[in-house]
């Protein structure tokens, strides 16, 4: 799907400082940031898309989940939980990088028309599934039909395809009605994982359940899911690429702070953590290494036209308010960093030097911490609009970093001479929030966050739309509108960079939504161990094929 | 006694009739729309859409409709299947019923010795430093809530001593004794003072009856009329208050089951609510409620057994 955010935890993920995110930052460098004390500095952590290269093989590692996987049907229930997982078993189209870029995959080969109508993809040879049988491009065909049954998760990435047809013994073209700037980027998520047909027709409505065989074509393949307990993946013998580092992987899950105690007593090797909190409990840990990465997470707050905040002024005003440092420091250990954006430094796939500029321009717009003029120009804006009779409701769970923002909202609200009360409801009904337009008519403001699949920041500026259905204000710009169409349908990076970076201004000046921190990826690592990505592509590559000791044996 | 068995039987199927009916209506009844879970993520959640889920899962039909519909099903073993999980329910639950059942057993264990051990011994003991003690004691640790003794217990033991592991349930006897020993614990420890002041209690009336005196002044030794007499005409109280107490865990291990990482029926439950998973909130709740109803009828029926004077009273 295009922009979404994990809708079973509202708790976070990832990065740091993206000054240090420059072009090609040092890849292979190590960025171990286990400080052995004290409480992170957001300004001083290092964000790195790796870890350095591991030099010995792993007979096994144990992995933390922060919850059970729904299904391994990423079609029918895709989860996070189910793609760390996964993404090492199952191969894409596209493959995305450790540094937020994609690449053909099990398409050796793509090539796109003048007209960017269609697309070929050659089907790479020599692979095989889990099961021995050779993998088709009539298994690539059928899984993209299936990717795109209106019922599956990712049926929206088809939107703009008027045809699917095999063309060759071993080529798949896609038709356009339209050229898609993102559909090569879906390729490399779960729009373009390739399954086996006759596996997936086999188990029928069991596929994806515990106790069924998986059918794709990975490094690893499923060895054993018994409920409740564990997922155990192996090395597949005949894989067609290099052999994995680590040869089995045992998967557990637990929440909070069963599973800081699980990795402190060295229960478990790693984990790619969800929330900062669970990283911030760790920071003492010598054991444990901390690895931040880029990711595409935000923290955000989402008005809505209820009351005041359908006024763009009182928007503006609060974005100039607001303490975003002291909720990073306050809510989030400091593993957050006040972010002038709704989407993190990992959605920058391409052109980053461009996007990280921009992103820098907007700080005006939202401060880290507010100035005297800051708070002097949110004043004059307050006035201007006129202050809204009715305290402003502030939609929150009763998390740790929620509750500590929502208290940064309405303490900003204040100094502006506005009136706010906080509403906290339970993690299950404020996840409605979302979705329901009914539940959000009791809030003003809801206490969010956000992240995109896809490393471009125009898979997100399209909640933007005049008619998108996350634009709860009713947002409306002619010019913006134009402009996100045509950056979807440009299929030149430099291009639609300056394209996304126009409209990325637009949504900041009239916040639509109200950025305030980047959320890394954050891998927590035995101290002896290392190898895996450490940015958001933990999600859609095989990090552990490359999971290893420190030391060659 | 046949009569009665099949008399309690009946009771207890309309019991679990009645609950079955208050438990799916309270679950259809809870706040949140699982229409919206289950048609996924955020962005892609128009009203046509909630509306063909809701038809596809029957989520649109009258409550009745869907109760006998649901109840039909359960009759036939079938559960249904997890909204969540897409997985049958029956597995799921059978999956995650043996940690659960484990704690259960080795926490009875722990707190019917412990506690009926503590009761004794302040009962022999009473007006003694000792029974102070006990006393003191068990009302210390009933004040303490499970997640606080959780939390205590996995950090002194688990992450400084490393004596116990931290997560998970373990595999094979050992294994499974090694992992539990801690969540068993935390959960033992608030029912130590009931049963021990139960214990206590019921030994000071029964050592205060007729015949315990006559026994007394007859020359009988302190430990026979403790043991034969005392205990023994005790022993149906104390019995009674184990078995609600076990019972009253089977629907009470999710605090430990969460602060300890294990996947039980308890953390099933709470994860099946949060995510408006229907078919197995129904499930698990019919469960429990089940499992309550069996162990206080069971209890009941042991009863006179015990002791005979129960039978007595009562309309054979």
């Amino acid at each position: 799907m295009t922009t979404h955010s994990d809708r079973r935890r509202g708790a976070t993920a990832v990065l740091a400082a993206a000054t240090l995110l420059t072009v090609g930052a040092c890849s292979g460098a190590d960025t171990t940031s286990g400080t052995g004390g004290g409480s992170a500095d957001a300004a001083k952590l290092q964000l790195s898309p790796t870890t350095s290269a591991a030099k010995g093989t792993l007979a096994r590692a144990d992995w933390l989940l922060e919850d059970e996987p729904d299904s391994l049907d990423l079609d029918t229930q895709g989860t996070s939980a189910g793609r760390v997982v996964l993404t090492n078993v199952c191969e894409r189209l596209y493959q995305l990088q450790p540094d937020m870029t994609t690449k053909p995959f099990l398409a050796s080969s793509a090539k796109t028309s003048t007209d960017g109508r269609t697309l070929t993809l050659t089907v790479r040879s020599g692979v095989t599934f889990h099961d021995g049988s050779k993998l088709t491009a009539d298994d690539v065909l059928w899984s993209l039909k299936r990717h795109a049954d209106p019922d599956m998760e990712q049926s929206d990435e088809f939107g703009n395809v008027s045809s699917m047809k095999k063309t060759g013994a071993d080529e798949i073209t896609i038709g356009f009605k339209a050229p898609d700037a993102l559909f090569t980027k879906a390729l490399a998520g779960d729009a373009g994982i390739v399954w086996n047909k006759e596996q997936v027709e086999k188990a029928g409505q069991d596929f994806g359940t515990p106790g069924r065989p998986d059918a794709c074509s990975g490094p690893y393949a499923l060895k054993n899911w018994k409920s409740g307990d564990s997922i155990t993946i192996a090395a597949y013998d005949d894989y067609w690429g290099k052999q994995p580092m680590t040869r089995e992987v045992v998967f557990r899950w637990a929440a909070d702070s069963a599973l800081v105690n699980a990795l402190k007593t060295g229960a478990a090797d790693g984990a790619y953590a969800e929330s900062p909190n669970t990283a911030a409990a760790l920071l003492k840990d010598k054991d444990i290494a901390q690895h931040y990465g880029p990711s595409t997470a935000s923290l955000v707050l989402i008005p809505t036209a209820r009351g005041g905040l359908g006024d763009e002024k009182i928007r503006r005003a609060l974005s100039l308010s607001l303490d975003r440092k002291g909720i990073a420091d306050s809510g989030y250990g400091g593993l957050v960093e006040p972010w002038a954006t709704p989407v993190g430094s990992g959605a920058w796939g391409y052109e980053k030097a461009e996007f990280q500029s921009a992103q820098k321009q907007l700080a005006s717009l939202a401060p880290a911490s507010p100035s005297a003029d800051d708070l002097a120009e949110a004043k004059k804006l307050v006035k201007e609009a006129g202050a809204p009779g009715a305290p402003l409701v502030i939609g929150t769970d009763a998390s740790q970093g929620r509750t500590v923002t929502a208290n940064a909202v309405r303490a900003a609200l204040q100094r502006i001479g506005l009136k706010a009360q906080i509403k906290t409801v339970p993690t299950s009904q404020f996840e409605e929030f979302y979705s329901d337009p009914q539940a959000r008519d009791e809030i003003d403001l809801l206490v969010g966050d956000w992240y995109i699949s896809k490393a471009d920041p125009m898979g997100f500026y399209d909640n933007g739309l005049s008619d998108s259905s996350n634009n709860w204000v009713g947002f409306k710009d002619a010019t913006y509108d134009k402009n996100v169409k045509k950056a979807l349908a440009t299929l030149d990076d430099t291009e639609r960079a300056s394209l996304a970076i126009d409209v990325q201004r637009r949504f900041a000046d009239a916040a639509v939504w109200i950025p305030i921190a980047q959320i890394p990826t954050i891998l927590l690592l035995d101290a002896k161990l290392t190898g895996p990505p450490a940015s958001q592509a933990y999600l859609y590559y095989p990090w552990a094929a490359e999971l290893g000791s420190k030391r060659a044996e | 006694m046949l009569a009665r068995i099949s008399r309690r039987l009946a009771g207890l199927l309309a019991t679990l009739f009645a609950a079955s009916f208050v438990i799916f209506a309270a679950v259809y009844a809870a706040p949140g729309d699982p229409a919206v879970f289950l048609a996924g993520g955020r962005d892609k959640l128009t009203p046509e859409r909630l509306a063909s889920v809701r038809a596809q899962y029957h989520l649109d039909e009258p409550l009745v409709v869907q109760y006998g519909r649901w109840l039909w099903d359960c009759v036939h073993l079938d559960l249904g299947r997890s909204f969540q999980y897409s997985d049958q329910v029956g597995d799921l639950v059978s999956a995650r019923l043996p940690t659960t059942l484990q704690l259960v057993a080795y926490a009875t264990v722990l707190f019917v010795v412990l506690g009926v051990g503590a009761g004794i011994l302040a009962a022999v003991r009473r007006s003694t430093w000792v029974d102070s003690a006990v006393v003191g004691g068990t009302t210390l640790a009933a004040s303490v809530p499970s997640f606080v003794a959780a939390i205590a217990l996995v950090s002194l033991f688990g992450v400084q001593l490393g004596w116990f592991p931290v997560t998970g349930s373990g595999t094979g006897i050992a294994g499974t004794l090694h992992h539990l020993t801690l969540p068993a614990l935390s959960l033992a420890l608030g029912a130590l003072a009931i049963i021990s002041r139960v214990t206590r209690q019921a030994m000071a009336d029964a050592a205060a009856s007729d015949h315990v005196e006559a026994a007394r002044a007859s020359g009988v030794p302190e430990r026979d009329i403790i043991r034969r007499h005392v205990l023994r005409n005790a022993l149906g109280p104390i019995v009674t208050m184990c078995g609600l107490v076990m019972a009253g865990m089977l629907a009470g291990t999710v605090v430990v089951e969460t602060a300890f990482g294990l996947s039980g029926i308890g953390s099933l439950l709470v994860g099946s609510i949060n995510a408006h998973d229907f078919p197995v909130a129904q499930a698990v709740l019919l469960l429990m409620v089940t499992g309550y109803v069996v162990v206080t009828t069971a209890v009941d029926l042991v009863h006179p057994l015990l002791d005979p004077r129960v039978k007595e009273v009562r309309p054979a």
